[in-house]
């Protein structure tokens, strides 16, 4: 459950460090509905009803629970399909810097990372052009001849043959995919690199030296940019073929991001120093989570494949569930309790927003009928003007 | 003589080179596979990735052969190669053509290939079923390495015999004590098995 809020808590964060992707017209899947929750309408409106931060986050704990999990990587991929506009510096590091036990994400990451600098390289690709038009238009008085040799499109061609073999990864025999080099001054593609090192040796694989750690190879940044200035096809091609890799990865193994965000999930409830007095929420999370995992190939295929409606069904059906459960296990369940108050001031939330009306427009109402189970809502719908 | 044949192989050769017969090889397998030879192969992730080197390899060989030698896929597997050496003159083995399997392990570039040879070759490196002792096709291996390099290894083995690891210890004896004894019988086998 600490999992859960540290998302709910970035989740506006996120959406004002980028609102272009917002507008350009994402998709409005499952991992959306729950923005709309916390939308800052929403939160004045709250904030007028008397509701303090600390109730909502109670009120979303129930909500969300677990669709959070898949929220993630579940936008990545349409966040990489728009091309991202240039994110902050604080973002790309904390991106490189993630575990490499979870290899999906981590390609999925690098490309979510590159486009920024990709664009970047562009624009002064073209500004430099600029120049040299500029260049060979002051030039151009002197000597027509002269200036078209040195017109960059020409310049590029007699060389670009040497500086693609001058350039390219002795392991993969292609243009480096982000450099890496070693302390012997080779450079090689960091993930080829990385295999070099795990499956022959920490060696370098062009002179043999010692490689001190194959673990910390870093991207040369100044070789990257220039292979990016120089062969953008390639690298676009590459990372097409990346981003179609990871995907087919992801969908072959579905069920490695569950178990592993469920053991962080467990960790985290155990070392966090909130545990204390947020214990049984988090150790319902945790059960959660642990009956999810036994069937985890079910129902993360089916997450993959449709988007919104089946999760908040599924989801919904949960809710159910568990409250059949919970009525069978007896009142005395503590932790059944804090649910259940939970969630009558999630339903006392939702019957203020609807009141209020105006705030609310149909499709946002349709969400809060699609997130609850009916049950809750058949009488308040039936009295509502 | 071991450092040297590694050292062969590790420089790139950039000279033109002289084509020979052995392209049509090159030629008539490069253009009928690709995706056979994927197909073919048990699916482990590391596929594509060695398929596709295969393949640049195979592009490189064909734009820019190393002297003396061609190399191609032999039917539509891409991880079962042909290559073949032309003796090089002053060696006993000049004037021999002899040929080479080459097979790709899955994870190709960072497993070295299988060389064998098809041809029967009196060498102190080469046993008489082919097996082919070269320290970059075993424990010197690196991922840098390509086919080109490894057939100039070949070749400089032609020119050099490592006789402190042979294969037959009987050649590299005689090698190194009646070494015109050995050029003899060496040129004796290839007018015989190369040809």
């Amino acid at each position: 459950m600490v999992n859960d809020e540290v998302v709910v808590i970035k989740s506006p964060h996120q959406n004002s460090r980028n609102p272009p992707q917002k507008s350009k017209g994402v998709a409005q899947n499952g991992g959306d509905g729950k923005e709309t929750l916390f939308s800052p309408r929403f939160r004045s409106v709250a904030a007028m009803a008397g509701w303090d931060e600390e109730a909502l986050m109670m009120a979303s704990i129930v909500v969300e629970d677990t669709p959070d999990r898949h929220f993630k990587q579940k936008k990545r991929p349409t966040l990489q399909s728009l091309k991202t506009p240039p994110t902050n510096s604080r973002r790309k590091r904390r991106g490189q810097r993630r575990s490499p036990s979870s290899l999906p994400v981590v390609a999925l990451d690098l490309e979510d990372d590159e486009t920024p600098t990709e664009s970047e390289t562009k624009k002064e690709m073209t500004e430099s052009t600029t120049v040299r038009d500029k260049e060979n238009k002051r030039s151009g008085s002197q000597s027509d001849a002269q200036s078209s040799i040195i017109s960059p499109s020409s310049s590029a061609i007699p060389c670009i043959d040497r500086l693609r073999e001058e350039l390219s990864c002795a392991v993969c025999l292609e243009v480096c995919f982000e450099p890496s080099t070693t302390p012997c001054g080779h450079s090689f593609c960091k993930k080829c690199l990385r295999s070099a090192a795990d499956k022959c040796g920490k060696k370098c694989p062009k002179c043999r030296q010692l490689i001190s750690n194959g673990r910390s190879c870093t991207v040369n940044t100044v070789l990257w940019n220039t292979i990016q200035m120089l062969f953008p096809q390639e690298v676009e091609a590459r990372k097409a073929a990346g981003a179609l890799n990871s995907r087919q990865a992801q969908r072959q193994s579905p069920t490695r991001p569950n178990h592993t965000n469920a053991r962080n999930r467990a960790v985290q409830a155990l070392s966090s120093p909130e545990s204390g007095n947020r214990s049984p929420s988090s150790r319902r999370g945790y059960q959660i989570t642990r009956r999810q995992s036994v069937q985890p190939s079910r129902l993360s295929r089916r997450r993959n494949e449709l988007p919104s409606q089946d999760q908040d069904a599924a989801l919904a059906l949960r809710l159910q569930r568990e409250e059949f459960m919970g009525a069978f296990r007896g009142p005395d369940d503590e932790y059944r309790n804090s649910f259940a108050i939970a969630r009558a001031n999630l339903r006392a939330m939702a019957s203020r927003a609807i009141r209020a009306r105006g705030f609310f427009n149909h499709a946002e109402k349709k969400k809060w009928f699609q997130v609850l189970p009916l049950p809750y809502y058949s009488h308040k719908v039936a009295k509502e003007p | 003589m071991n450092t040297s044949g590694s050292a062969a192989g590790m420089a790139t050769s950039s000279s033109g080179g002289i084509r020979i017969g052995g392209g049509g090889i090159v030629a008539g397998g490069g253009s009928s596979d690709g995706g056979g030879g994927r197909r073919s192969w048990p699916s482990t992730t590391s596929v594509s990735a060695s398929g596709k080197r295969i393949q640049r390899e195979m592009a490189e060989l064909n734009m820019d052969p190393p002297p003396d030698c061609s190399a191609g896929p032999k039917g539509d597997n891409l991880y079962h190669w042909v290559a073949t050496l032309i003796g090089p003159s002053g060696t006993p083995y000049h004037g021999g053509i002899f040929f080479l399997d080459i097979t790709f392990p899955s994870d190709y570039p960072f497993k070295p290939p299988k060389v064998v040879s098809k041809t029967r070759i009196y060498h102190c490196n080469i046993d008489s079923s082919g097996n082919v002792s070269l320290d970059i096709l075993k424990d010197n291996w690196s991922p840098a390495l390509t086919i080109s390099k490894v057939l100039c290894a070949l070749i400089s083995i032609f020119t050099n015999p490592d006789t402190y690891k042979p294969l037959v210890p009987g050649i590299a004896h005689l090698y190194l004590t009646d070494k015109s004894k050995h050029d003899e019988l060496a040129a004796e086998w290839t007018m015989r098995f190369a040809r």
